[in-house]
Formats: C-alpha cells, sequence, structure tokens
C-alpha cells in the first residue's frame, strides 16, 4: 500500500482510480445485501461532486470539508428517495434509480446560474495542488474506511437484518425487525460514501459537468466489478475491482467507443454462467477439490 | 389484463376530460402535442406491459430494442433510398426472432431467479445493445426527413401538425390487437394463463415456456415497428432507449402492472402534463422531471395503500 | 394404468421419497398419511413438476419421467392441486375452457363435458361469469376439480382436496368422485381418511416417503394402526 513512494505518476494515478471504483462498487454490494439494487450510483456520485465543488467555489469550503459536505449532501438525498421508496418491492426501486442519474444532470443542466448549466463548473485548482501521492493518500484512506463499513455490515445485527431481509422477508418481518429502517439505512451509508468518491474525484480534477460528472460508467463499473468478484462479500467486489480497474484504464484507451459493451458482456455472462461471481465461483471449484 | 371497476373508470374519465377541455381552451397547442406524445409513449409502453404482465420481466433492454428497430429503418431508409416506413413489417420481423434467440439465450436461463438477477440480466443487456449501436453507428443522432411528417392542418385559427396523430393511431391500434389476443386466440388465453398463474397453466397443458417465448418475442417485435415510427419524426442515437423504458416501466406501474387499458389513460395524462411544462417558455427543461414525479407519486400511493390494508 | 417404480427423491439433503412403488388401474386409489410424508412430492413426480433422482414413471407404457408437465396433461393426466393454482383474475367459465383448451382431444368435447362439469357443481354455472380470485374456498375447490375434468383425463389426481373446507362441503365433495370415477380412474391424496375410505376403492398409507401399508378400502378400515392413526378410535 506504501507502493506510491516507489511508483511514477502514471501508476499512482491508475491506483486512485481503481480505488475510486472499489469503494463505488463496495458500496453497491453493501446495498445489494439487502436484496435492493440501485442503478443509481453515479447520481450519487455527482451530487456529491457537485455539492464539493460549489461549496467549494461559492462559500470558499476547505477542499476536504467540501468532500464531507458531498458525502452529506448524496446522503440526504438518498434519505428522501430511499423513505419515498424503499417500501415497494424491489423492482420500483431499481427503475427510480435508473432514472436518477437523468435526472439529477437535467436539474443541473437547468439551474445554469448554480451549476454552470451544460458547460460545468471549473474550480481555481485542484486538491493538494494536484499531488497525486496525496490524492492517491486520500483515496486509500476512503477505500479503507469503506471496506471498515463493509465488514461491521457484515458482522453486526445489521447483517442479521439484512441477510434475512434478502433470504425471507416474512420471518425478518415476525422477527421484529424493522427491515425498511435497515434499508433505508444501509442505503444512506451507501450513498453517503458514493457521495465522497464523487466529491473527491470533482476536487481531485477541479472540474464538475453533467455529461462528464454523471457518466455512466460510475454506474456501470462497479456493477460489472461485483459480480465478476461475487456479490454479497466485501473481498468479492475488492477482487472485481482490483481485476476489472487495472483494466479498465487499457480498455479505455484501446476500445474508447467499445469498453462498455465489455462491462455490459460481463454482466450478462456472469448473471447467466455464474451467479455467484468468478472468484466465488474458483472458490467453490478450490473447496472442492480439496 | 383486467379493466378497472366501470365506477372507477368514471372517476378517472371525467375529470380527465373537464381538464383536457379546459386545457384546450387555455392552450390548445400543448393539447395537440401532449395527445400525439400520449399516443407515442403507449405505443412504446404497451409491448414492455405485455411482457411485464405475462412474463413477470421487467425487461430494462426494451427502450433499446426499440432503438435498433429505428436503426433497421435508419439504414434501410438509406441504403435504398427509400421511405423509412416501408421497413416497419422487416423491422418487426427481425425483432421477432432475435425476440426469440435473446429469449432462449438469456431470459428463459432467469425465469424463477430472483428479481435481482433479472434486473441485472436486462440491465446488462441494455448495456449490451446501447453499445453495439455506439460501435456500429457511433453517438451521433441520426434522423430521416420525408415530406409527410410536416402535414399540417388548420382548424379556425389554429394550424398544427397532424402526422404525429400516427402514434396515436399506433397505440389504439396496438392495444386493440393485444386484447384481441390475450382474449380471442388461443394462444394469447394461454399467455393470460401463463400470466396469472404459471404452475396453473403448466397443468391444464400449456407449454408457458413456448408462451414466454413468444410472448417476449412479440413485445419486441412491436418496439422494433414502434422504433421505425419513432425515428420518422424523432432523432435517434444509441442512448435513446434508456429515458424510453424508464417512461415505459413509469406507465406499467402507473396503470397497474398487467393492465393495458390503463396504458392508455396514463399516457394521456402524464403526455398532456409534459406537453405543457415543454411548451412553457421559462420551464421547458424541466419537462423530463414529470415522468420521475410521477413515479415517485405512484410508489408513494401504493406504499400507502400496502400499509392501509 | 400408471405405475410408480422404485423412485427416490431428496429436497436438498432430506430423502422426501424412498424406493417408493405405487399403481393405479382403472380405480380409484387413496393415499393417505400426515403432512409431510411425501404425497404432494410424489404427486409433483407423477405430474412432472418435480425431478426424482431415481426410479421409474409409466403411464399406459410410456415414461413420465422427462416430460414437462404439459405434455404429461397432453397424456391424459389432470391435477387438482392442494393450492388449487386457478387463473384468478379470469372468469369461471374461462377456467373451465382453459381446462380443454389446451388439449386437443379434450377441445372437441368441451361444451358436453362442461355440462357434465355443471352437474356435478351446480353452483359453477350460477358463478360462471364471476372471477375465480373472488369465489369461497369450496367454489374454488369444485371449479379445480371442474377444470381438471375439462381435460377429460384418463386419471385424475386430487391432492388434499378437502383441506379448509367445511365439513358438508368435503362430503358432497367426496360424493361426486363415484361419479367422476365413471371417466377417469382417480389417485386421491387425502388426510381425512374417514371420508376418504368411502371415496376410493384402494389405498396406500405413506408414512416418511415410504408405504407403510397397502390394502383394499375395506381392509384398511380394519387395519388397527389405520384405526389408531387416522380414524382416531
Amino acid at each position: 500500500m506504501a507502493f506510491p513512494l516507489y511508483a511514477g505518476v502514471y501508476l499512482q494515478h491508475t491506483a486512485t482510480i481503481i480505488l475510486t471504483y472499489l469503494c463505488l462498487a463496495l458500496s453497491w454490494d453493501m446495498l445489494v445485501r439487502t436484496g435492493q439494487i440501485s442503478f443509481g450510483v453515479a447520481g450519487f456520485f455527482g451530487i456529491g461532486a457537485y455539492s464539493a465543488a460549489l461549496t467549494a467555489l461559492n462559500l470558499k469550503l476547505d477542499p476536504l470539508l467540501s468532500i464531507a459536505v458531498g458525502g452529506l449532501a448524496a446522503m440526504a438525498a438518498a434519505l428522501v428517495l430511499g423513505l419515498t421508496t424503499l417500501q415497494l418491492r424491489g423492482m420500483y426501486f431499481a427503475i427510480t434509480t435508473l432514472a436518477l442519474t437523468e435526472i439529477f444532470r437535467v436539474i443541473v443542466r437547468n439551474l445554469p446560474g448554480l451549476t454552470g448549466g451544460p458547460e460545468g463548473t471549473v474550480l481555481p485548482s485542484a486538491i493538494f495542488d494536484g499531488d497525486p501521492t496525496k490524492t492517491y493518500w486520500l483515496l486509500l484512506a476512503i477505500a479503507l474506511v469503506t471496506i471498515a463499513i463493509s465488514e461491521a455490515f457484515q458482522r453486526t445485527r445489521v447483517y442479521f437484518a439484512i441477510t434475512s431481509i434478502r433470504h425471507d422477508e416474512m420471518v425478518a418481518r415476525s422477527s421484529g425487525l424493522d427491515i425498511f429502517k435497515y434499508a433505508v439505512f444501509v442505503f444512506a451509508v451507501t450513498s453517503a460514501i458514493q457521495g465522497i468518491v464523487g466529491a473527491s474525484f470533482a476536487q481531485q480534477y477541479a472540474f464538475v459537468s453533467p455529461e462528464g460528472t454523471f457518466d455512466i460508467d460510475f454506474t456501470l463499473l462497479p456493477i460489472a466489478m461485483c459480480l465478476l468478484g461475487g456479490m454479497h462479500s466485501t473481498l468479492g467486489p475488492i477482487i472485481g475491482a482490483l481485476v476489472l480497474g487495472s483494466v479498465a484504464e487499457y480498455l479505455k484507451l484501446q476500445l474508447p467507443y467499445g469498453h462498455l459493451l465489455v462491462y455490459g458482456a460481463v454482466i450478462t455472462l456472469v448473471i447467466l454462467l455464474m451467479p455467484q461471481g468468478v472468484a466465488g465461483k474458483m472458490k467453490e471449484q478450490f473447496v472442492r477439490e480439496q | 389484463m383486467s379493466a378497472l371497476p366501470r365506477s372507477r373508470r368514471y372517476q378517472i374519465a371525467v375529470p380527465l376530460a373537464l381538464f383536457i377541455v379546459v386545457l384546450a381552451w387555455w392552450h390548445p397547442y400543448a393539447v395537440i402535442e401532449g395527445v400525439q406524445r400520449a399516443g407515442l409513449y403507449a405505443a412504446i409502453a404497451l409491448p414492455m406491459a405485455l411482457i411485464l404482465g405475462i412474463v413477470g420481466i421487467v425487461n430494462l433492454a426494451h427502450g433499446d430494442f426499440l432503438m435498433l428497430g429505428a436503426y433497421l429503418a435508419y439504414w434501410f431508409a438509406v441504403h435504398t433510398q427509400g421511405d423509412p416506413l416501408v421497413a416497419i413489417l422487416p423491422a418487426a420481423l427481425g425483432l421477432f426472432l432475435l425476440g426469440a434467440v435473446v429469449y432462449r439465450a438469456t431470459i428463459k436461463h432467469v425465469i424463477g431467479s430472483s428479481e435481482l438477477s433479472q434486473l441485472l440480466l436486462t440491465f446488462g443487456l441494455a448495456i449490451v445493445l446501447q453499445q453495439t449501436a455506439t460501435l456500429l453507428w457511433t453517438s451521433q443522432p441520426v434522423s430521416i426527413n420525408t415530406e409527410y411528417t410536416s402535414t399540417s392542418a388548420t382548424i379556425g385559427s389554429l394550424t398544427f401538425g397532424t402526422y404525429g396523430f400516427v402514434y396515436v393511431a399506433a397505440a389504439v391500434i396496438e392495444f386493440a390487437g393485444l386484447t384481441f389476443f390475450l382474449q380471442r386466440t388461443r394462444l394469447g388465453q394461454a399467455a393470460s394463463a401463463s400470466g396469472q398463474n404459471p404452475v396453473g397453466a403448466r397443468i391444464v397443458g400449456i407449454n408457458v415456456d413456448r408462451v414466454y417465448l413468444i410472448v417476449f418475442s412479440i413485445s419486441l417485435a412491436l418496439a422494433g415497428a414502434v422504433g421505425v415510427l419513432f425515428l420518422t419524426r424523432h432523432a435517434v442515437f444509441p442512448l435513446v432507449g434508456g429515458g424510453l423504458t424508464f417512461k415505459s416501466f413509469c406507465l406499467a406501474a402507473m396503470a397497474g402492472l398487467g393492465n393495458l387499458r390503463g396504458i392508455l389513460w396514463c399516457s394521456l395524462i402524464l403526455g398532456l402534463a409534459e406537453s405543457l411544462v415543454s411548451t412553457s417558455k421559462e420551464y421547458a427543461g424541466w419537462a423530463d422531471l414529470i415522468f420521475f414525479v410521477a413515479i415517485v407519486a405512484v410508489i408513494l400511493v401504493q406504499s400507502h395503500r400496502r400499509q392501509v390494508t | 394404468m400408471l405405475a410408480v417404480r422404485g423412485i427416490d427423491n431428496y429436497y436438498g439433503k432430506l430423502h422426501v421419497l424412498r424406493a417408493l412403488t405405487i399403481e393405479v388401474g382403472r380405480e380409484s386409489v387413496g393415499l393417505f398419511g400426515p403432512n409431510g410424508a411425501g404425497k404432494t412430492t410424489l404427486i409433483n413426480a407423477i405430474m412432472g413438476l418435480a425431478r426424482p433422482a431415481r426410479g421409474e414413471i409409466v403411464f399406459e407404457g410410456r415414461s413420465l419421467l422427462g416430460l414437462a408437465p404439459h405434455q404429461i396433461a397432453h397424456l391424459g393426466i389432470a391435477l387438482v392441486p392442494q393450492e388449487r393454482e386457478l387463473f384468478p383474475l379470469m372468469a369461471v367459465k374461462g377456467n373451465l375452457e382453459s381446462g380443454a383448451a389446451h388439449i386437443p382431444a379434450a377441445r372437441e368435447k368441451m361444451k358436453s363435458t362442461m355440462e357434465f362439469v355443471f352437474e356435478l357443481f351446480p353452483i359453477l354455472k350460477q358463478r360462471l361469469g364471476q372471477p375465480a380470485g373472488t369465489l369461497s374456498g369450496g367454489e374454488q375447490r369444485m371449479l379445480a376439480i371442474g377444470r381438471a375434468l375439462m381435460a377429460n383425463p384418463k386419471l385424475i389426481i386430487l391432492d388434499e382436496p378437502s383441506l379448509g373446507l367445511q365439513p358438508s362441503v368435503v362430503t358432497h365433495l367426496f360424493g361426486t368422485l363415484k361419479e367422476i370415477k365413471q371417466k377417469a380412474s382417480i389417485l386421491l391424496a387425502e388426510q381425512n381418511v374417514r371420508q376418504s375410505l368411502k371415496a376410493i376403492d384402494r389405498g396406500y398409507v405413506l408414512e416418511n416417503g415410504e408405504i407403510a401399508l397397502e390394502g383394499d378400502a375395506a381392509s384398511l378400515a380394519g387395519n388397527e394402526h389405520v384405526k389408531r392413526s387416522y380414524l382416531g378410535l
């Protein structure tokens, strides 16, 4: 983890991007564990990014503080949305989040006075004056916190609550758990993570725009990563992010238009061939051979 | 595929009619535009609701199959210098066959799986379709101009485009056709039965898997045909389908899953609302939020109803 | 007519059916046993809704293993499931028609079979236009039996038809079995042994996935184990 001390700028940059996706993937998976599926990662990512950029610019907030604001803004949005939509079957929630990214984009485009409209907004300078090493440490810290939260969810009462939601809603209900409350809680926490990551991204590039910030990449890649690595665990999304994250940059260069096709194909094929994920499949095979 | 009880139908129809009359007097263009939009939305949503009601799957790639139909027509029109509308039948046929292949290769394997897998699968398909289209045709919007799309009519001092009513006609034909299919043909009755109770359908001798395949293919064929119509008046680009999928689902949810007639009414309400906002000068950009607000409202009403019962 | 030979079935690691063998001729056969004895599992295996791990199921000389439920229905086996499995939004008439519509041989006789169903269950004629989901439990059971009869089956399987019904309705229902037997063989899975014994020719007692006892109705009624465990004597 201390490798940036020796690595070049390009590697540091790649590692930072991988960590960014790792946080998004892991936070997406945490919500999946409750049986709800979100297609709105890019939306919360974008809310965080815009909130951070705008507060830093207009209120002259310290960049790190603005990142926290980004997380809070995303959390607030998730609370409002979660309280309304998480009460029904998963598909209503999923579809609503599917539209979310587009909705935020429409809002941002239509408030040019505040957000810079379709052209976006440029910040005077990037965080840490663009020092890639410090940026890497920041993302590493965020990633470690995310991993810790994920593990905490796996080991505490929350885990019991959310797995019972997934496995049997009736059992969860009859055991007196307010599953709706837990689902909203997890949704708020994971959206806050996505907001913080988005805010860091905005601070890192000192730029936000409707198209670049609410980019479908930020929804698509994390999902593909989780599926590849295996859902419902902390390790799966991490493995997926490391594997797919390292090739993502390469793919983007090689196939400027087609790289997203790879992720779509990954999602489709994993669901059809090995719903437990590639890593899960390998683990299963390993166990069988033992 | 049940319709609403008569009394509730009037509760919706009467205020809606009054609203339209008032609106027509105040803002006639918004009404004409709204009805045309409603036709388009209903025509797009009906096939999605068909899959939802019978196969029980939310097809998140619905709009992308429509996009594919539109590109087929575009390709046809460019290569033959012909009218894109000629491509309706080939596009429908092509998508019908594609539907059979896609069902066999993918959808069939998640029937009975968790909703999560189903949503992820059709989401993956949507991305594959969108990105394939980007590779084949780039992300630049394409459109076809034909003379007849600019035909207009004049009533009194009012001059308006009439071509948009082709979508209303399409929606009505689609609805009538699907209703006839589901109620009067043996295959359609088998489809209704499979939608209401797949186990029951199996034991009375229905090959549910084949029914699902045909329904899925019919839905895609309709989406493809509507895609061709869509191209005659709208620009088409690889990502055009996502928004249409979302709007279709909103309508299906608002109408009540599986209720085809309700989709006509709900399209009318949302089409009018959307055109009213988009024809106003200051707020035109916000029209895209109408469906989102509608779906959130529907969810709130439904969860409230669930708590009451 | 129907021969089930040595089938084993597992539910996860649970051994639900053990080397089970039963036979149904041109007769009505009872299948008794407590909850969880494997009655429904056996029926699902016959109907193609579950696949046994071992053994064979033969109907009129044809193996049913590997056939889908709809194919088995086409061969002439009709099921009245425990959960009835009606089409709730469809009217009674539509439900009845659905029983015959998808089986070519039954389709031609739809009208006359429906008359027969109305003779057995006149109430269905009164409810003809009503959605199945709005019927009472007893009416739904009658509709499920009616729908199965519409297929003109050679064998009709009834899975716990008395479940959740009033005693008077149960008596009526079991009374119709004699008339149904004129048309088809019957396999009747029941916990209500007392009533069933009056309606069947022969029966099996199924316990822990195995045949514990078999015999004709009279010998079962006289058996000490049956008396104690199932008739409460």
